[in-house]
């Protein structure tokens, strides 16, 4: 009989506490079957057997680590919260004569039995869900479908083994909790008196001024080079103002409430805005906490997803045809304008392998270049590195450029034009950047007029370069670039190499391209004189970037979920500890004389600001990030706003619609306790 | 006519299902006029905190009615209840309350503020209600802030703002140490004499001892009641005390 009597005691506590061990329960299970689902796509046999498998079990695995600490953390933080509205109970059992050891053993038995029930729960919907995310993988992956179902016994044990391990530190923590406490203070625990806050002017000011300076930086800053430093610069001014803002200005601002007093003083707001000053001083890092996951699982899904749904982009920005081929080392004689002649032998050769592959090469791009870097001052450019950077530290890559050197007679040729240039003139095209200028001069070299076009198709190379380029095309090349060829590198090499681009459509399907660049690279090795220095295949790129932007793409999807649940599970408990709090507030409220319709407003409005507040400064935030995270997409070729707007939008409109859902739920449980109708 | 009279009132708790029947009060008949100061004397469970609660609209009778101004409370229905409870009763609790989230001023405008008062007129009682109860220097304190004799006065200035018909009281020196108790009484004498009425529930003798009147509760009904006549407040104590001795060893006196 004696056995037992524990189990049912923490049974019996699970039991009455469902409204707040339910919730708790339900996190544990999803934490479970998320990490189980992680560690299954980073170990299953039949993921890996997919191309590009590897990379995602790599991106998986660094996804089950995240999964990992962060389940720890938030699990952590709930059962501390659990911990804290029971701690009256366990006062209780502990004056009613209950030893602590006693306490200690009904609090194993909860944590085992919540454990039990996690980790078993959890591993059975966490295997039946896994199949759904393997195929969902697939087919972000554009993976044929496969209909084996396995069910990888390291991943169970490991997950298991994982949640076992922090419900003991759990528990071990609880204990503490409760060995340092007093029977009294366990009592007590709730009700404490405390000071009204005073919200700190300057505190309020500074993180006003982070904001704005972290706002400033996200839209000023046009060259993406230097939105990387500075977009890190950016996150942590937005994350340092948000706290500040929201746990210091949120007071002063209610404040400035409370003294108008014609707003202040009238039912509506009268007690929602008293005792928001209270949230806020105990909420504001809450609160900003909930706006930064918000805001981050926003950027996560919005950037992925606008990666994964622009690979096609990327990749034909990338691989501008089926099958590109880049040469090194070309001669200065084959450089010289007519001098394209001289690679015909290369062209028939390309065309014979084509034609043994039964197709001919179609859409055919072909042009030579130069190619030297600089660093760019307004409009004077230093391709000497002994000048430009003396130290060759690269401190700086801001200012850096690429420049591309293309005969007239190709880009007539490939754009179908008729441009004419003297000597000195150039046409200049630039992807990535702005140039206001009308000339162009290089130190040690020579000055061009320019005429801005507006499309030129880049080297796929260039494309890849978190460095902008700048095309210049001129009539001759090698005069073009008379001064600064023999300029030495760090490598003592010139700083000025000479290349032939090559790329071209063959007609053939998916599966058989692989097959022809093969061939192509095959014979172009073999070839004297010249060699090709890369050989791509578009489609086979196109699987890897699959892989690992759907990789991406799914973790994404995953964390943020886990966020998701997280972010809202926090609003959850705290409206339902103030709502503890607050019950005898709106007691005496009501015996003073206000309606049950008074209180279910002045609540309404209450959770509302409460729920949706954080949400504000995230859309805020986003809006604000957008050209920033815009100029860093584009460093990874994707440069399709709208997308990424709509991808935005899309997660911003999905986050709110499940805000909303859960806002639902909470007030009904929040409005039960302060009416006094539930436990 | 009388201020308030009750008369036939009835309570009656059940259990959950209903199986036991708790009469809490059986009969209940007493009138008060206005001006007058009675205190409601009885043991624990004699029911007299019900009984208040019934006055103070905060819970509704099984049987019998209670006429406030010449209107049926029992008539009133549910959704204007509160409304009608925070413009013509004061209420002063044992345990003060007050909410911790407001200053005294913002307490104690509460009641108004809820039945939507312009600021000017509130502002303006708010004077007149703190200079009588002498809180002017305390308005801009929170609740932690102050003593417990403090408290009370705020939840007694929280009570009159809205010039009530009554004020009800229940236990108010219960919290409160035997200073603090005495200023209190004396304030209540005070208000009571500028015209207000007052129901107070204490266990008191000394708090009943201000009191105009006394009314014995036991078992649920009216017992007895004791007027001061031109008695002083000593020999009104006494005269309450006797007659709780004799309650309490069960003697017959009617």
């Amino acid at each position: 009989m004696k056995i037992f009597l524990y189990p049912r005691l923490a049974l019996d506590g699970i039991r009455k506490n469902a409204r707040l061990y339910l919730p708790y329960i339900m996190t544990c299970v999803g934490m479970v079957v998320m990490r189980y689902i992680i560690d299954f796509l980073s170990f299953s046999e039949s993921i890996r057997e997919i191309r590009g498998g590897d990379i995602i079990a790599s991106i998986m695995m660094l996804g089950a680590w995240v999964m990992t600490a962060f389940a720890c953390l938030f699990l952590f933080y709930t059962n501390s919260f659990l911990i804290r509205r029971r701690k009256k109970e366990f006062g209780l059992y502990n004056i009613l004569g209950m030893e602590k050891k006693n306490i200690a053993r009904v609090l194993f038995w909860e944590t085992a039995i919540t454990a039990a029930i996690s980790i078993g729960a959890g591993l059975f919907f966490g295997i039946l869900l896994s199949k759904l995310a393997e195929l969902g993988l697939r087919f972000v992956m554009k993976s044929e479908v496969s209909y084996d179902f396995s069910v990888p016994l390291g991943s169970v044990a490991k997950t298991a083994a994982i949640f076992l391990v922090i419900y003991l530190l759990i528990y071990l923590n609880t204990l503490r909790q409760l060995s340092f406490s007093q029977a009294v203070d366990l009592v007590k625990s709730e009700s404490y008196g405390e000071k009204p806050p005073k919200g700190n002017a300057f505190v309020g000011l500074l993180g006003l001024v982070m904001l704005a300076a972290a706002y400033a930086i996200a839209v000023i800053v046009e060259n993406p080079l230097s939105a990387i430093p500075a977009f890190f610069i950016a996150v942590l001014l937005v994350i340092g103002g948000t706290y500040l803002l929201m746990i210091a200005g949120s007071v002063i601002f209610c404040r400035m409430l409370q003294k108008n007093r014609r707003f202040y003083y009238t039912p509506k707001h009268f007690v929602s805005v008293s005792s928001m000053v209270y949230r806020m001083k105990r909420n504001g890092a809450g609160l900003a906490s909930i706006c930064i996951l918000a805001t981050m699982v926003l950027v996560m899904v919005s950037s992925t997803t606008s990666l994964y749904f622009g690979v096609n982009d990327t990749i034909n920005g990338r691989y501008p045809r089926e099958i590109d081929c880049i040469f090194d080392g070309v001669s200065e004689e084959t450089m010289a304008p007519g001098g394209s002649a001289l690679l015909q032998g290369v062209r028939d050769e390309i065309a014979g392998v084509l034609k043994e592959n039964s197709c001919e090469a179609g859409d055919i791009i072909d042009y030579r270049y130069a190619y030297t870097a600089g660093m760019l001052d307004g409009d004077r450019v230093n391709v000497d590195p002994a000048s430009a950077d003396p130290l060759g530290m690269s401190l700086s890559i801001s200012g850096l450029y690429e420049f591309f050197f293309v005969p007239l007679e190709e880009y007539n040729a490939i754009m179908g034009a008729r441009e004419e240039l003297s000597d000195g003139e150039a046409l200049m095209y630039l992807p990535r950047a702005e140039y206001p200028y009308d000339t162009i001069s290089f130190e040690h070299g020579r000055e061009f007029a320019v005429k801005k076009i507006d499309w030129f198709t880049p080297p796929g190379v260039s494309t890849m370069s978190i460095v902008p380029s700048i095309f210049l095309i001129v009539p001759d090349v090698p005069s073009a670039v008379e001064g600064i060829c023999d300029i030495a590198n760090y490598y003592g090499g010139q700083m000025v190499d000479y290349h032939w681009f090559y790329a071209f459509d063959t007609g053939l399907d998916a599966k058989m391209q692989p097959d022809v660049r093969r061939a192509v690279n095959q014979k172009l090795k073999d070839l004297d004189g010249i060699s090709a220095s890369m050989v791509e295949g578009r489609e086979e790129e196109k699987i890897y970037a699959y892989s690992i932007n759907g990789g991406l793409f799914c973790l994404g999807i995953i964390l943020s979920i886990v966020f998701l649940f997280a972010t809202v599970l926090i609003i959850y408990y705290k409206q339902l500890s103030e709502g503890y709090e607050d019950r005898a507030r709106f007691g005496i409220m009501k015996k003073v004389g206000m309606t049950d319709r008074e209180i279910q407003r002045s609540v309404n409005s209450q959770l509302l600001t409460v729920f949706f507040l954080p949400l504000i400064p995230a859309g805020v935030h986003m809006l604000f990030a957008f050209p920033m995270i815009c100029r860093l997409l584009k460093l990874l070729n994707y440069g399709n706003a709208l997308v990424f707007a709509f991808a935005t939008a899309l997660s911003f409109l999905v986050f709110s619609a499940f805000y909303a859902a859960v806002y639902k739920i909470t007030s009904n449980a929040y409005v039960k306790i302060v009416s006094g109708t539930e436990g | 006519m009388s201020l308030l009279e009750v008369t036939g009132l009835k309570k009656t708790y059940s259990t959950r299902f209903g199986a036991q029947k708790v009469e809490a009060l059986k009969n209940v008949c007493f009138s008060v006029e206005e001006g007058e100061f009675i205190a409601i004397m009885g043991e624990s469970g004699s029911g007299k905190t019900t009984l208040l609660n019934i006055l103070a609209a905060l819970d509704r009778p099984t049987g019998g009615t209670v006429m406030l101004g010449g209107r049926d409370m029992s008539k009133i229905k549910e959704s204007s209840l509160a409304a009608f409870r925070r413009d013509n009763l004061g209420y002063v609790f044992q345990e003060f309350n007050l909410l911790d989230t407001f200053t005294v001023e913002d307490n104690i405008y509460l009641p108004l503020v809820l039945a939507g008062k312009p600021f000017k007129e509130m502002q303006a009682k708010l004077m007149n209600v703190s200079q009588r109860l002498g809180i002017s220097a305390l308005l801009k304190k929170y609740p932690y802030e102050i003593s417990g004799g403090q408290k009370q006065r705020a939840a007694v200035a929280r009570a009159m703002i809205t010039d009530p018909m009554m004020i009800l009281a229940d236990e108010p020196t219960g919290a409160l140490d035997s200073r603090s108790s005495d200023d209190l009484l004396r304030l209540f004498g005070e208000v009571n004499k500028s015209g207000m009425t007052i129901i107070m529930v204490t266990h008191s003798t000394k708090a009943a001892s201000v009191a105009s009147r006394v009314l014995f509760i036991r078992d649920g009904e009216v017992y007895h009641q004791l007027y001061r006549g031109g008695d002083s407040d000593d020999g009104f104590y006494q005269r309450i005390s006797d007659t709780l001795t004799l309650l309490a060893t069960g003697g017959e006196q009617k």
